[in-house]
């Protein structure tokens, strides 16, 4: 059987047209990879142990679709890890961790929450300078930035709790914790040899046939490294300027 | 007793761990009669703790088989929480009990990170992988600050559980996307997507013209990150197809100086799509924001502007240096 290559795509197609429809993700993942190992041409199966020579579902010297899946799903479950962490992070929720961390911001007058964020990203940054990967939104953003930045804003705006904040201006912080955590880690991780970033770059280029130091790969991130964080610290004091304007009491 | 050392302080063992916290909470959603679908729900996260536990050993057409199973759980609407899941207040905290602790709240809290940093240090010195140190001490630190929290507030470890099921239970099945992305991204390569990228850019740009083909190399990475969700699964495709016929072979460029802001430019991508689960979606889960894509919305601007400097810088760097 012949399909024409640009069939391929039809992938690519049904996650661009299942999200817009704004089917269960998981399923549209799945029915994408499993279409496109079908039209390339893939084997369901490896053709190993019980299904050796099993017509139609596997070819010889094939890995099929489904041991990609699993193999791959496994390889990557460290992705997940974070779980482990969730019932101490629930513990200290519950005896009141978020009060705490605002309680304590309140007190430090000067923060502002772009200031917050930008030191933050300092901070990832750092990390990745030093090589360390940190799972930041469950470790860090969730349990530590969010109530501080809270604190930050109940500063400014001189409110007793949370809930005296708008809505908008609480989800516009989460919003800003989180992409944060995102610019730092995308950006700094870059910037050592022993993180995933460069050893993939490293890896698939040597696959490719040209062998390259990662000492210069580190070298040739740093431009976009430094623009990234000047170009977040603009955001973030557009940010501190609009929730200003929201949050100063109006006598 | 150096072999137990090892094996109890490797990735394996935090994998296991991690594995028995998902167990409990299958068992937990099991005995849950405030969630509807509380077999589908205990189901989803046993298949997941198995797949945690004893995953490497598993034969890779098995654990293909349970990924599935898990998918149409989901896919069938299965996976739900019970009642105190929802117990939180509008800026996503949940109600906390009476505690006279102050600041020593913390401490169980502070214990991840820097038992993520010890371990990594640790692994570094001693000559390891520190990659593996840092996740082992995710895990570990997670349950030092399990048995922390508990000294300090006399909680029981049933309801540390309960709490961390809590959390894990507002996530929901959002939480194996990142792991079933990358799985796409693997059968896409050995599909050769590459190869037909690469002839659809030569039809639309013909002649050597450097600075087209590096917005297209660029263009393609973020727009390939967005579909994709996963700059590292885009960059082997990209790079094949993109990057090296037609960037760095034509004009001799050096490969080192091109390669990295590519993956970089996918970066970019990943700010701006919810296929990038574990970093836009995930979080507004975390802190139970109102608009699933609100994480997405604010780094929009970010990603354009720096989009367009990965452009600017790759074309600088290639002629100027």
């Amino acid at each position: 059987m012949h399909i024409p290559e640009i069939f391929k795509l039809a992938g690519i197609a049904i996650v661009i047209v299942g999200l817009a429809l704004r089917l269960r993700t998981t399923l549209v993942v799945l029915t994408a990879g499993i279409v496109t190992g079908v039209i390339a041409g893939l084997p369901l199966l490896s053709s190993q142990g019980w299904f050796q020579g099993l017509p139609y579902l596997t070819r010889a010297g094939q890995e099929g679709i489904i041991n990609m899946l699993g193999r791959a799903f496994v390889e990557n479950r460290l992705m997940t890890l974070f779980i482990l962490t969730l019932p101490a992070i629930g513990l200290a929720e519950r005896y009141g961790l978020q009060e705490q961390a605002a309680r304590f911001v309140r007190r430090i007058k000067a923060a502002t929450v772009g200031r917050l964020l930008i030191i933050y990203q300092l901070f990832r940054v750092l990390m990745g300078i030093l090589g360390i990967r940190l799972n930041g939104h469950p470790a860090f953003v969730r349990p530590l930035m969010f109530p501080m930045s809270l604190g930050a804003a109940e500063a400014t705006a001189r409110a007793r709790t949370v809930d005296a904040l708008p809505g908008a201006t609480v989800e516009e912080i989460k919003a800003a914790n989180a992409a944060s955590e995102n610019y730092g880690n995308f950006y700094g991780q870059n910037l050592s040899p022993v993180l995933p970033g460069i050893l993939l770059v490293y890896g698939v280029m040597k696959g490719l046939g040209y062998t390259v130091s990662v000492w210069s790969l580190v070298l040739y991130a740093i431009p976009i490294a430094t623009l990234s964080v000047i170009i977040a610290a603009i955001q973030f004091w557009l940010l501190d300027l609009r929730e200003k304007k929201r949050l100063t009491p109006r006598s | 007793m150096t072999a137990i050392t090892s094996a109890l302080f490797s990735l394996n063992a935090v994998y296991v761990m991690t594995g028995i916290v998902l167990l409990v909470f299958a068992a937990l959603n099991f005995n849950d009669r405030t969630n509807k679908h509380r077999v589908g729900t205990a189901l989803f996260w046993f298949i997941l703790g198995l797949i945690f536990a004893v995953g490497s050993l598993l034969p890779t057409w098995f654990a293909g088989v349970l990924v599935l199973l898990m998918v149409a759980i989901d896919g069938a609407g299965r996976v739900a929480r019970g009642r105190d899941a929802d117990e939180v207040t509008k800026s996503g905290q949940i109600k906390p009990q009476e505690s006279t602790l102050g600041n020593k709240i913390f401490l169980p809290v502070l214990c991840i990170p820097f038992i993520t940093f010890g371990c990594a240090i640790v692994f570094r010195y001693l000559g390891f992988n520190s990659n593996d140190g840092a996740l082992v001490g995710l895990g570990y630190g997670g349950v030092a600050a399990v048995f922390a929290g508990i000294a300090l507030t006399r909680g029981t470890l049933r309801q540390a559980f309960q709490e961390g099921r809590r959390l894990n239970d507002a996530m929901g099945a959002v939480n194996i996307l990142p792991a079933l992305l990358a799985s796409l991204g693997v059968i896409f390569t050995a599909s050769k997507i590459g190869d037909l990228i690469a002839q659809g850019i030569h039809k639309i740009i013909p002649g050597p013209n450097l600075f087209l083909l590096i917005v297209a190399n660029c263009l393609g990475m973020a727009l390939f990150t967005m579909v994709m969700g996963n700059s590292f699964a885009a960059f082997p495709v990209i790079a094949a197809g993109v990057l090296v016929p037609l960037i760095i072979q034509p004009f001799g460029v050096n490969p080192a100086m091109v390669a990295i802001v590519t993956l970089t430019a996918g970066s970019t991508g990943t700010l701006m799509t919810p296929m990038a689960a574990n970093f836009n979606i995930v979080p507004t889960a975390l802190l139970d924001m109102r608009d699933q894509y609100g994480v997405i919305k604010f780094q929009v601007p970010f990603a354009i502007t720096i989009w367009s400097m990965h452009v600017l810088v790759m074309w600088l760097l290639i002629r100027l240096l």
